[in-house]
């Protein structure tokens, strides 16, 4: 018994040694390593980065380790949902905690971020670097975006255009173009007018299928209050005027919020009420829904038959608008900027990390990994126009887009607030159409 | 002359009050001090990162006239009367239920208790998904039984706040269970004893001993959860964020949403201070009952 004992107590003992010292050459590699990273210029740095959970997300985490190699800085990616996000750097900013030293940030937020005066103005170090970034490959519209009063408060990192996703199988179906127009009168077609996609959008709504012709968030909050505006957008109707007056129950925002709860009413799923984002995408990717309006980031997800059940059968085209109204594509995304408080050597750091994620070789990789385009060279690539050939629309977009038709002043949390309340209201039928914008109207009005 | 004997303490009780000093320390700085400070900042025009502005009562006359404040009032009434009520019956229910002694009863006491285990947003995304209006296995089955949930649970103004009582009966009614069984092993057996020796029946029993017995036991339980159910917030978030409209909008979220999202704490804290009102008041009256029971 007691010889048993000690053969399991020196079984034991070499286990543990060989598990303790088998890390011997490794070890030795390990110290090894900080003499060749000596060299790197940021060995040492750790930088924190708020980031947007996105499809682009995770490989923001793998330019960051691209950048640690190459430079020796540890950007320490943390990935946040929208709301969490906008809160906890907000907060973060506010209070001068320097908790993050970069952030995303939607496209909305630089208005805010400029007159807070939360974020560094990037203007000197892109004129200084202007040839090294190549200014003039990025589309003028996302620069725009990341510009308020003449300050780059955001650097473009991912190019959005909004879009009419719709499924191109059924729209090529022999059997449904004759039977759409024995009904309507005219040929199944992308649709280029509200009118239209009101038509197919019935047309497609089958309840007893479980088939919807038109989906579209209505989770109160910024779900609703930005699929909303799209349509407002196609309808001819602004939130605020050239002159920042409170226009947003005019006529055609009236006529845009009515067809949105007809919507709801007739050809949505009976869920979408309560739909954010993920819900509205995955109705589509599951078949329920036919038509939606999206933003392009979401696109390469619906051919990856993992996601997806619509794998090859998707269309994506411009987002219709009544007649005559002129195009001014949605637009939106998501720039990064360098917080105020962050120390210089960060800040610096910083900016060489974003010039790294934004630049032209990082960027065709990014595109390969559910990123979204800033650049010319990107978006007419001929490699990536055979891999994404949707790629085409969203140059279209972004060349005859409009960044702000959600309005980009400072106060557009608070009216996004206000917004996600009374649209929800409407589409509940809690608020009549005109009652639910004339109160949102007042509310914002209030805010100046 | 010393302190003590002018004040005519003697040196056990100094000593003993030494022993005060860490849970008085404790109050003050976890607190007193955030109360106090709370208090203070209500009366100013405070957005996070800019100067505080001393404007004295007029986040108090602004929430007068803040009618999806005083409307989230009311849905955090409803709530209250509408979830406690339930988990106290039911809970009574189940606890005499569970109030023998078997392994059968032992084993359901001990597993009772997993709905309050979790943590309030964790359930709250839990039954999200079963309420989900698509594709909830809660929905899905209600519907396959010809119940008419209008466009879903969740998303009907009519039932969302029924929805989330559910989820609220569901994660705190074993909390109430445990509290009322741990009454009933306490009480007394001698008046049983009697009211058979009497002939009494079960029902007359209940409700002329049992009952009054367990009155102590049940104001307690109905405190602790009256108080905690006036901060509700965490599964009306992941539920349904307050929606649709403003059916679930309890105080506690439109207060998150004036601080959070449009950054004006002061005013936020203004209206805190209310809700703490409110809670203190609900909480003395039932303290008060409690104690008049006590006495009785």
């Amino acid at each position: 018994m007691k010889k048993r004992k000690v053969v399991f107590f020196v079984s034991v003992m070499f286990l543990v040694c060989v598990m303790v010292f088998a890390g011997g050459k490794k070890e030795q590699e390990v110290e090894n390593t900080p003499a060749v990273e000596q060299a790197l210029p940021y060995e040492g740095a750790v930088l924190h980065f708020a980031v947007m959970a996105d499809q682009f997300s995770e490989y923001t985490k793998v330019l960051s380790e691209e950048f640690r190699k190459k430079t020796g800085a540890d950007i320490r990616v943390d990935i946040l949902g929208y709301v969490e996000l906008m809160q906890k750097i907000t907060q973060d900013f506010a209070t001068g905690s320097a908790q993050y030293d970069l952030a995303t940030m939607d496209i909305v937020w630089t208005g805010q971020f400029e007159q807070e005066g939360w974020t560094r103005d990037l203007t000197q170090w892109i004129e200084r670097d202007k040839a090294e970034i190549d200014y003039d490959d990025i589309v003028p519209v996302l620069w725009v975006m990341g510009d308020w009063n003449g300050r780059q408060i955001g650097y473009p990192l991912s190019g959005y255009a909004n879009s009419l996703i719709y499924r191109k199988d059924l729209f090529e179906d022999t059997a449904e173009k004759a039977a759409f127009k024995a009904k309507y009168g005219y040929e199944l077609a992308v649709p280029n007018t509200m009118i239209q996609l009101g038509d197919i959008a019935e047309f497609f709504t089958r309840p007893n299928e479980n088939m919807y012709g038109l989906v579209s968030n209505g989770a109160r909050g910024p779900a609703v209050a930005q699929d909303w505006m799209e349509y407002m957008r196609g309808f001819g109707g602004q939130v605020l005027n050239s002159k920042e007056e409170v226009v947003v129950n005019s006529s055609q925002c009236i006529e845009s919020l009515e067809f949105f709860v007809k919507m709801f009413d007739n050809w949505a799923p009976a869920g979408a009420i309560g739909y954010w984002w993920d819900d509205r995408e995955s109705s589509y990717r599951t078949g329920q829904s036919i038509m939606q309006a999206s933003w392009s980031i979401a696109r390469a997800g619906y051919e990856d038959e993992a996601i997806s059940l619509v794998a090859g059968k998707t269309g994506m085209a411009v987002t219709p608008r009544v007649e005559g109204q002129p195009a001014g594509y949605g637009v939106g995304g998501w720039g990064v900027s360098i917080n105020s408080d962050t120390s210089e050597k960060n800040a610096e750091i910083a900016w060489e990390f974003i010039k790294f994620i934004t630049g032209k070789e990082a960027q065709k990789e990014w595109m390969r990994n559910d990123g979204a385009p800033i650049r010319y060279s990107t978006l007419k690539d001929p490699e990536l126009n055979k891999e994404m050939p949707w790629l085409g629309n969203i140059l279209t977009v972004f060349e005859e887009g409009d960044g702000n038709y959600r309005p980009r002043v400072p106060e557009y949390s608070q009216i996004q607030d206000i917004l996600g309340l009374r649209i929800n209201q409407a589409i509940t039928h809690e608020l009549g159409v005109k009652e639910a914008l004339d109160l949102a109207a007042d509310e914002i009005k209030a805010l100046y | 002359m010393t302190i003590s004997s002018l004040l005519s303490i003697d040196r056990k009780k100094i000593t003993l009050m030494w022993f005060l000093v860490p849970i008085s320390v404790y109050m003050v700085v976890f607190f007193l001090y955030p109360v106090l400070y709370n208090v203070f900042i209500g009366f100013f025009e405070l957005k996070l990162g800019r100067t505080p502005v001393f404007n004295g009562l007029a986040n108090y006359k602004e929430m007068l006239s803040d009618t999806q404040f005083l409307g989230s009032l009311v849905t955090t009434l409803i709530f209250v009367s509408a979830s406690v009520s339930i988990e106290v019956t039911f809970g009574m229910l189940i606890a005499f239920l569970l109030n023998h002694e078997n392994r059968l009863m032992e084993f359901i006491r001990t597993f009772i208790l997993i709905p309050t285990v979790f943590t309030p947003l964790v359930a709250g995304l839990v039954w999200k998904s079963l309420y989900h209006p698509d594709l909830g296995i809660i929905t899905y089955y209600m519907r396959k039984m010809g119940i008419d949930i209008g466009r879903g649970l969740i998303v009907e103004r009519s039932l969302a706040l029924g929805s989330i009582v559910v989820v609220d009966v569901w994660e705190w009614t074993p909390l109430m269970v445990i509290i009322i069984l741990a009454g009933l092993k306490s009480l007394p057996t001698e008046p049983y004893e009697a009211a058979r020796i009497d002939g009494a029946g079960e029902l007359p029993i209940f409700f002329r001993i049992t009952l009054p017995l367990l009155k102590p036991t049940l104001l307690v339980a109905l405190l602790i959860r009256s108080l905690d159910a006036l901060k509700v917030f965490d599964i009306i978030w992941a539920i349904t964020g307050g929606g649709p409209g403003t059916s679930t909008t309890v105080a506690n979220l439109r207060i998150y949403e004036v601080g959070m999202n449009h950054l004006r704490i002061g005013y936020a804290a203004a209206l805190s201070n209310v809700l703490l009102i409110i809670g203190v008041v609900v909480g003395v009256f039932l303290i008060k009952f409690i104690y008049k029971n006590e006495r009785l």
